[in-house]
């Protein structure tokens, strides 16, 4: 146990010092996720033209604290590790990774929380100044502030395992991140990315509550906006759990397999 | 001139040979093109999807769709001509190999944005004529809305192209700028809309700050026969003055250009 300790906390040391040098760019990487933002202020012009100034029960305002509240959960959710296997699958990096006595996912789960850390004070600054901007208003519930992160903590586990296995599927195929745009976009359409769930036609919300993304984005947003109930939240923390052990199943299929097909570069 | 025409058939003919080897990845290619289009379009068809709903900003859904299908596009331009090339001013700065590119003895700027070409994702440049041809199918165009739809959109890719190499080019002070271009593909994104869909503050901000109504509005607006003579004189004006900016701006660079190891 002390060793499982011991061997995250250095790993979780070494990939703040790396993050810590990168912290220009991931200001950077923050401003240009701006999808919810554009809809953002899409919205608020559209329900600032409606008769009578809402559209489905949102004013402008309300309109702005979810899209804010959708911002800073999805920049929360913000996974790169496909990326990085696709890199080392291909170049063969992956090998002195293999070396160590320690599933290389321990590092790269460790550096994308690192990298949380760093981002959040710049984080919490800009929805501050954006929320002035546009009038957004939050709850003054800590319970809700609670469980909208707890849900963005168990949502980003799962997406980090989801891209994890689509990061693997480099042992096979040469576009395997290509396949990440589609997923991509139904994680941020079924999320809520677009527009609160509501606003969806009715067979999609019904498929929607089977997958995991409207409780990763849309249920933690609407919880910073007041507007959804923690047994809500309980309801969607059971449901990502669910989904955590399936994506995790799957990563260890694919791993197994994968590092069976795997021979370094050239072979 | 006819050298450089050329030297442009050779470079497309080298690139074209290079990524043809690689056939699988063109499902990679036509996967993320879904993807973006589908960002696009899902954006409009919820808010058209609203009872009541049958405008946004003025615009109506197939006036809308138009803007989609310029910002596709745009978005496969960007892609297929631009970012293969400017992407690698940034290592090639680093590395020390911008050297070779400044001896060559033809124009360094002309070699750095013509040399590459990324075949693959030519199904944007595909989808995006698609959507722009069906969506103006839906719509009364005249043949002289077309000519000036066309000559604005050209002025809007000599934008795109120089807010591209501005970018790019501050890698010859600052090294690492791959991100800088990844800010402006964020601020690109509000292009997926008409401006006046947007609250007036920032309409102005996209349109004097960072001129992205001049690439997908103001060619849709031509097109629709709602364009001021206004924004269609300053469509080509700004497009000028982005050129010759660009145009010094990597003349000043190259000149403190130092190579790799001093």
């Amino acid at each position: 146990m002390t060793a499982t300790v011991k061997k995250l906390r250095t790993l979780f040391a070494t990939q703040f010092a790396e993050m810590t040098e990168f912290r220009a760019e991931i200001v950077i990487w923050m401003l240009s996720g701006t999808l919810s933002l554009v809809m953002m202020l899409v919205w608020m012009a559209q329900a600032g033209n409606a008769p009578g100034g809402q559209i489905n029960g949102y004013s402008s305002a309300e309109f702005a604290t979810y899209f804010l509240s959708t911002w800073l959960v999805s920049q929360l959710m913000v996974v790169w590790v496909a990326w990085e296997l696709d890199m080392d699958i291909r170049q063969g990096t992956l090998s002195p990774k293999l070396l160590r006595p320690l599933d290389p996912l321990w590092m790269w789960y460790a550096g994308h929380l690192a990298e949380r850390v760093v981002r959040f004070p710049a984080l919490i600054a800009f929805v501050c100044l954006f929320a002035w901007l546009a009038g957004a208003q939050f709850t003054a519930d800590p319970w809700a502030y609670l469980a909208a992160f707890g849900l963005a903590f168990l949502g980003f586990s799962a997406r980090f395992l989801w891209e994890y296995v689509i990061g693997l599927l480099a042992f096979w195929t040469e576009s395997s991140t290509s396949f990440q745009e589609v997923v991509w976009l139904v994680y941020a359409a079924l999320g809520g990315m677009f527009a609160p769930l509501a606003f969806y036609p009715e067979w999609v919300q019904r498929v929607a509550v089977w997958t995991p993304f409207p409780y990763m984005l849309g249920l933690p947003a609407q919880l910073l906006a007041g507007k959804a109930t923690l047994s809500d939240a309980g309801r969607g923390a059971l449901v990502l759990l669910g989904w955590l052990v399936v994506f995790g199943l799957l990563r260890l299929i694919v791993w197994r397999r994968g590092l069976r097909k795997y021979g370094a570069v050239g072979a | 001139m006819t050298r450089y025409l050329r030297l442009i058939r050779i470079f497309t003919g080298a690139t074209l040979s290079a990524q043809l080897e690689y056939r699988a990845n063109f499902i990679g290619a036509v996967l993320a093109s879904l993807g973006e289009v589908g960002v696009a379009l899902l954006g409009i068809a919820v808010l058209f999807g609203q009872p009541g709903t049958t405008a946004v900003g003025g615009w109506s859904f197939h006036e809308a769709l138009l803007v989609v299908g310029l910002f596709t596009l745009t978005e496969g331009f960007i892609s297929v001509f631009i970012q293969p090339n400017l992407s690698k001013i940034a290592e090639a700065v680093r590395t020390g190999s911008m050297d070779f590119t400044l001896l060559k003895p033809i124009d360094a700027q002309f070699g750095i944005s013509t040399r590459h070409l990324n075949v693959l994702r030519v199904t944007d440049l595909l989808m995006g004529m698609g959507l722009t041809v069906y969506a103006a199918s839906h719509l009364t165009v005249t043949p002289l809305g077309v000519l000036g739809a066309a000559l604005l959109y050209v002025s809007a890719l000599v934008i795109v192209y120089c807010i591209w190499l501005v970018l790019s080019t501050t890698a010859f002070w600052f090294v690492k700028t791959q991100n800088v271009t990844e800010l402006f593909n964020g601020v690109f994104g509000a292009a997926r809309f008409p401006v006046t869909a947007f609250p007036v503050p920032v309409r102005a901000f996209l349109t004097f700050v960072v001129p992205i109504a001049f690439i997908t509005t103001v060619p849709a607006q031509a097109l629709t026969g709602e364009l001021t003579p206004a924004l269609a004189l300053a469509s080509p004006l700004v497009a000028a003055v982005f050129f010759v900016g660009a145009r010094l701006f990597w003349l000043k660079a190259v000149g403190s250009y130092t190579s790799a190891s001093s």
